[in-house]
Order: structure tokens, then C-alpha cells, then sequence
């Protein structure tokens, strides 16, 4: 009653029920894998809940903040739990981004139209991690410092700008005054409204163009479920479950436990310092990295510029860049509204489990040293295998699995075929049956 | 099923809050809360699968392609001139004088040495000056200029070894004093503390990125991604026989940037 109340108010005012009705009765393609994009999207809304709590508890400086982390975590189950469920959906939430990345990519969601929609992702995939690293950070921990001091060597590094850059972010020197300050207001206020930017438009461009499908449209139609009721139960059970996920995480599992830590200085440090795990791959990468300072027009260009500035960089570019070198491979640039199973483009297959190995390698390498104790070997020797696998083991694993894909498809394709034949069993004079083409009677 | 999840989600988020209200273990209140929204979960999920509407039902996708909007009037196109031009200079004029406030930020003075001068003190932490024989052979201590314990960059790794063990070049010989000698913690790599000591084969060992410099050759690194020495403190002793410093170190110290002069 009071819902339609509100609807005549303002359709009374702005026409809008005629939109209203469209939205619910608009139509979304079903998939299992349509819902990761959805359970990264819930993930941000459990972290703004969180974390708006949690702007009320901290203090942001460097005196003050360890401190506040350590009070407000000890004082109350709910500053605990809160602390714990918004860390484990920030981790979640990166979790889910890459995920829902990976189904975008080996069903090739991303074609026309839909090349800025990928674009929009990538940078919450970026912004999700960057904000990741400056909360994880907030707490001024020994382990959230180094990882505060190493980010200050990496824009330090950049040829010219570096000292500025790194001066820019600390407020002068390492650790600067500043430093504490401006993370808090890039991680509360910078970085998440340009994720609800991101969001807004990535989600925008969903609903106008609406979501692709698996199910062929010679038609051009769009095969699915109703919005209201059916579509809103299951994205609800969606966001609850989600909720319940990272909530049960935070109760049962503790993470970051800055309390073991310490507060920051830039003399202590922790041993094992390993980074959340979506960061890892960069610190594997600084690990990897040549022992090569060069020198350019008689300026030194450190050594972690390159695994810490160049990778990333690259990286980056090519996952934005993807559909326009998907249509550079494939000839190709039509609309692309049905999905491509994944095995039926083998070779896309083959590029996406390379460069999924190629992260793994790095991100397993930032853990090296843990290894190398567990298994009884010189840290050394690890590197070196990592360094082997990070272009060869990834190679070798995008080929089998191109290999893997076009056997599977082809499989598939032989057993569709089986099933599909039709026949009509007629009575013979032996009293057995024979096969017969339906349409031959 | 779904009334009686919805119910089960009503009751855990009620015990959920008076659980956290009266400070019960955290575990519980968790476990309430995450409960509730697991039964909400699957009250929604079942009632959406009760309602077996179909996934088959269909809607037309929008033309794509480019739209055909009516031509805009003459005068909207034909006014292009040395004027219109004149804007393009204009927004590129205020870009650049936007940079100023923008490289302004950037530009406190950075790397102005460590706190190390001549005649300071080597103390701990704790601010306790330390002899040449405080430290046990193979012992290692992180040590301050006195008065400026915890000053950026400053930190120092003082060792002592058996004497004569170092094999330093000539001009670094009287570095040392009694077997102590003393390089900067932060790491050239990165700036992790270099914290590790592995005193059988006189090594230091930073735990970030696993570079090892050798301690006897002084700290020069031999294995990891570290391409620079770890910078030597020239050590002194006082009139009163404690540990001082000759000088502020001779190389900068920590991660390296393009700026770097030697």
C-alpha cells in the first residue's frame, strides 16, 4: 500500500510508472555464472556497511591510529566482527572481481557493444585492489608498513617523477607526517566514490544493453527471467548469502591480526612479510625481479621499476586492451550478444590459462621463503624455478589447455550429434527391430 | 520452507544483537549474524523456486549500430573559425597552468640524509649508549644517534665480530672498532629493515625480498634482488670510551630513485 502510495506520488509528478513497470518487468538471461558479477557487488555493499561503522572508531594518524585499531577491536564483539567482515570482503570482493573477469573472458562477453563495459570492470579491478592495499594499510602495523615502505620504493623508482610521486603520497620523506592521513581520505572517500562511479556506469551499461546469454537468438531476443519477483528473490538470496559468507569468515577465521604485529616503525619488521593475496603477485614479482640497477643518461633506474612499475603497467594494459586484440586475432568485430562456450574457442582458452598460471607463479613466489623452509631448500633455488615457470610454465599450461579445450569440444560435439540422430524402430519379419530415418515411411 | 527460514533469520538476527549488546563471545554474535542471513538466503531462494516462473520468457534487444539523429540546423555546424580554434589553445593553456598547484604538491625535500653526525652516540632503542664490549662476539643490535632514537632512516645494524675477520678496503679499515662495525638497516632494494642476521656465514638477510648482503666484504649484496651495498656507518669511540659515529653515512641510504647522486 505505502509502496504504491510513494509510486503515484512521484508518477504523478514525473511520469515515472511507466519506467517503473519496465524495470520489473525487464528480462535477465539465468546463469550460475551471471551471479559472480553479483557477489562482487554485494561484497562492496557489506564493505560500505562496514566501513562507514568503522570511520566512527578509528583514528587516522600516525600517533593515533594502532591505537584506535587495538581499542575499538578490544573493546566490543561488533568492533571485532566489524573490522574482521570488512577485511574478509575486501579480500572477497577482489576474489569475486577476478572471477567474474575470468567468466567475462573464456565466454567472450566482451565483444561489441560491450567493449566498455570490460574497460569499466578492469578499472574496478583495479580500484577494488588499490583501495585493498590503502585500507589494509590504515592500521599502521608492521606488516601493513612494510608493505607501505616497499609501495614507496616502487614510485620512488619511476624515472624523473619518483621522488615526487612518492613525496606526493607521504607528505615529505619516508614515513612522512602525511602518510596516514592522506591513505584515510583516498581509502574512505577518493577511491570508493569512484568505485560507485565505476559501478554505477559498469551496471548502467548492463541494464541499457542488456546481458548477454548463452541461449542462440536467431530472434534477437532476450531469453530469461522476469525481474520482479523471480529475478529480485534470487538476487537477494545472492546478496544474503553473500552477507552470511563473509560474516561467517570474519566470526570463525581472524585475519590481519595487527594485534600480533605491533605498530609500525620503519626499523621492525615481521619474518615471514607477505601481503594480502591479491597484492602478492606484485610482491612475487619484486622478488623475481633482476639484480639490475642500469643507468640512463647517467640516472640511476632502480631495480624494482621494473617488476614493481613496468609488469603492472603492461599487465594492465593488455586485460584493457583484450577486445580490441580479440578482434585482431578472430577477424571479427559483429555483435556478440550470444556467449561463446569456452571450449568451442579453444585458443582463447590456451591465452586466458597462461596468464592465469603467469599470476599464480607470482603470487605463489611472494611466499618463497616460507616454502624454502618447509621444503627443506635454498630460497635461491625457488627463485630460480619461478623464474623458469613465470614465461615457461605458463606457455606450457596455456598450450594443454588449449589442447584440453579443443578435445573437449570436439567430444561434445560427437555426443550431441549421437543424441541428436532420430530414428523410427519398425517390426521385421524376424521379430526384431530395425532402424529406420523417420521421414522414409 | 521459506516462512519457516525467514522465521529462523528473524530469530538469529535478533539473538545476534542481544548477543553483541550483552558482550557475549564473539564467535556467537557471529555465528547469529551469519546465520541469519544464510536462512534469509535460502527464504529467498526457496520462494524463488517456488514460484516455478520460467527462465524461457523473451523480449527484444535494442537496434544496435549507430543512431540516426535529424540533422542539426546549419548555424549549429557552421560556426567553426579562428574564435573555435582559439578555445582548443585556451583549455590547453589552463591544463598547463593546472599542473603548477598539482607538481606543488610534490615538492618537499626529499632524502636529507639520516640523523647520523660526528661524535653522536650509538645507542639502543632504549636509548642506553653502548662500549665496544657490550655486544658478545656474533651478538647484533639495532642502535640510534643518541637523542634521536626512531629518526627516519636512521636505523642502524651494529654487529661485532671476532676481530680481524672484516675484509674491508684500506680506506675503510678504522671504520671499525673492536670487532664492532655498523651498516644501515634499510634495505637498498625496498627499505625493508634488513632484520636477520645468520651469524655462520656473516650474512644479513631481509626477510621482504630475500636479498643477502655479506657482511664481511662490507655488505655488498651477493644474493636477491638488491643491486647496492648496505651503506657503512664509520664508527669512533669518545673520550669515555662509548661507541660514536664519524659521520653521517657517505652513500644515501635505502631504496634508490632517479634523483640519486653518489
Amino acid at each position: 500500500m505505502i509502496l504504491r502510495r510513494v509510486d503515484r506520488f512521484f508518477d504523478e509528478r514525473l511520469g515515472s510508472d511507466a519506467w517503473v513497470r519496465y524495470v520489473f518487468a525487464k528480462l535477465y538471461p539465468d546463469h550460475w555464472s551471471f551471479y559472480l558479477g553479483e557477489f562482487a557487488l554485494y561484497c562492496f555493499v557489506m564493505l560500505v556497511a562496514t566501513g562507514v561503522w568503522l570511520t566512527f572508531v578509528f583514528q587516522p594518524s600516525h600517533a593515533g591510529a594502532f591505537a584506535s585499531v587495538i581499542a575499538f577491536t578490544r573493546a566490543t564483539p561488533v568492533g571485532y566482527l566489524m573490522r574482521q567482515v570488512h577485511h574478509w570482503s575486501a579480500v572477497a570482493f577482489i576474489a569475486a572481481i577476478v572471477v567474474h573477469l575470468g567468466r567475462v573472458f573464456f565466454t567472450a562477453a566482451f565483444r561489441k557493444p560491450r567493449e566498455i563495459t570490460w574497460v569499466l570492470g578492469v578499472l574496478l579491478l583495479v580500484t577494488a585492489s588499490v583501495t585493498g592495499f590503502t585500507g589494509y594499510s590504515l592500521p599502521d602495523d608492521t606488516l601493513s608498513g612494510t608493505g607501505l615502505r616497499i609501495a614507496d620504493a616502487v614510485l620512488l623508482s619511476i624515472p624523473f617523477i619518483g621522488g615526487w610521486a612518492a613525496d606526493l603520497l607521504n607528505g615529505g620523506g619516508y614515513p612522512g607526517p602525511l602518510l596516514i592521513p592522506h591513505l584515510y581520505v583516498i581509502h574512505v572517500y577518493f577511491l570508493p566514490v569512484t568505485i560507485g562511479a565505476l559501478l554505477a556506469l559498469h551496471l548502467g551499461l548492463v541494464f541499457y544493453q542488456k546481458h548477454t546469454q548463452f541461449e542462440p537468438d536467431p530472434a534477437h531476443v532476450v531469453v530469461g527471467r522476469r525481474f520482479w519477483p523471480d529475478y529480485t528473490l534470487r538476487t537477494l538470496a545472492v546478496f544474503f548469502a553473500t552477507a552470511g559468507v563473509v560474516t561467517l569468515l570474519g566470526a570463525l577465521i581472524e585475519i590481519n591480526p595487527v594485534e600480533n604485529y605491533g605498530p609500525y616503525h620503519d626499523w621492525l619488521v615481521t619474518n615471514p612479510a607477505a601481503p594480502d593475496w591479491y597484492a602478492a603477485w606484485l610482491d612475487g614479482a619484486l622478488r623475481l625481479g633482476p639484480a639490475v640497477e642500469w643507468r640512463i643518461f647517467g640516472h640511476p633506474v632502480p631495480a624494482v621499476f621494473w617488476p614493481g612499475m613496468v609488469l603492472p603497467t603492461l599487465a594492465f594494459l593488455l586485460v584493457v586492451a583484450w577486445p580490441w586484440i580479440d578482434k585482431t586475432i578472430t577477424k571479427r568485430d559483429e555483435v556478440g550478444d550470444v556467449l561463446v562456450p569456452p571450449t568451442a574457442a579453444p585458443w582463447r582458452v590456451g591465452v586466458g590459462a597462461a596468464l592465469v598460471t603467469a599470476g599464480v607463479v607470482l603470487t605463489l613466489a611472494a611466499s618463497d621463503d616460507q616454502q624454502a623452509v618447509g621444503a627443506h631448500v635454498r630460497v635461491t633455488a625457488l627463485v630460480t624455478l619461478y623464474r623458469i615457470l613465470f614465461p615457461f610454465g605458463s606457455i606450457a599450461v596455456g598450450l594443454i589447455a588449449a589442447l584440453l579445450a579443443a578435445e573437449l569440444h570436439a567430444f561434445r560435439a560427437g555426443r550431441g550429434a549421437e543424441r541428436e540422430r532420430v530414428v523410427e524402430l519398425v517390426r521385421n519379419a524376424e521379430g526384431g527391430f530395425d532402424a529406420r530415418e523417420p521421414h522414409s515411411t | 520452507m521459506s516462512a519457516a527460514a525467514l522465521l529462523v533469520a528473524i530469530l538469529a538476527a535478533l539473538g545476534a544483537a542481544v548477543a553483541a549488546a550483552l558482550h557475549g563471545p564473539v564467535v556467537l554474535v557471529g555465528l547469529l549474524a551469519a546465520l541469519s542471513a544464510f536462512a534469509a538466503a535460502v527464504a529467498a531462494g526457496a520462494a524463488a523456486v517456488q514460484l516455478r516462473a520460467p527462465n524461457t520468457l523473451t523480449e527484444p534487444r535494442h537496434p544496435q549500430g549507430p543512431s540516426a539523429p535529424p540533422p542539426l540546423p546549419d548555424d549549429v555546424l557552421a560556426r567553426r573559425g579562428a574564435f573555435g580554434r582559439l578555445w582548443w589553445i585556451a583549455f590547453a593553456a589552463f591544463a598547463l597552468a593546472g599542473l603548477e598547484p598539482l607538481i606543488s604538491l610534490g615538492r618537499m625535500p626529499r632524502r636529507n640524509g639520516t640523523a647520523w653526525r660526528g661524535g653522536a652516540r650509538l645507542v639502543t632503542p632504549q636509548g642506553t649508549p653502548l662500549r665496544p664490549d657490550d655486544l658478545a662476539v656474533g651478538g647484533v643490535t639495532t642502535v640510534f644517534p643518541e637523542g634521536r632514537v626512531d629518526a627516519p632512516e636512521s636505523a642502524v645494524l651494529l654487529l661485532r665480530l671476532q676481530d680481524g675477520v672484516m675484509q674491508l678496503g684500506p680506506e675503510r679499515r678504522d671504520w671499525v672498532q673492536q670487532g664492532n662495525v655498523a651498516f644501515s638497516k634499510i634495505c637498498t632494494h625496498a627499505g625493508c629493515p634488513v632484520a636477520i642476521f645468520r651469524h655462520l656465514t656473516y650474512e644479513l638477510y631481509c626477510p621482504c625480498h630475500q636479498s643477502v648482503f655479506d657482511v664481511l666484504h662490507g655488505a655488498q649484496p651477493v644474493s636477491g634482488p638488491a643491486t647496492r651495498a648496505l651503506p657503512q656507518l664509520a664508527l669512533d669511540l669518545d673520550r669515555d670510551g662509548y661507541l660514536v659515529a664519524r659521520g653521517d653515512f657517505a652513500e644515501p641510504v635505502g631504496p634508490d630513485s632517479w634523483w640519486r647522486t653518489l
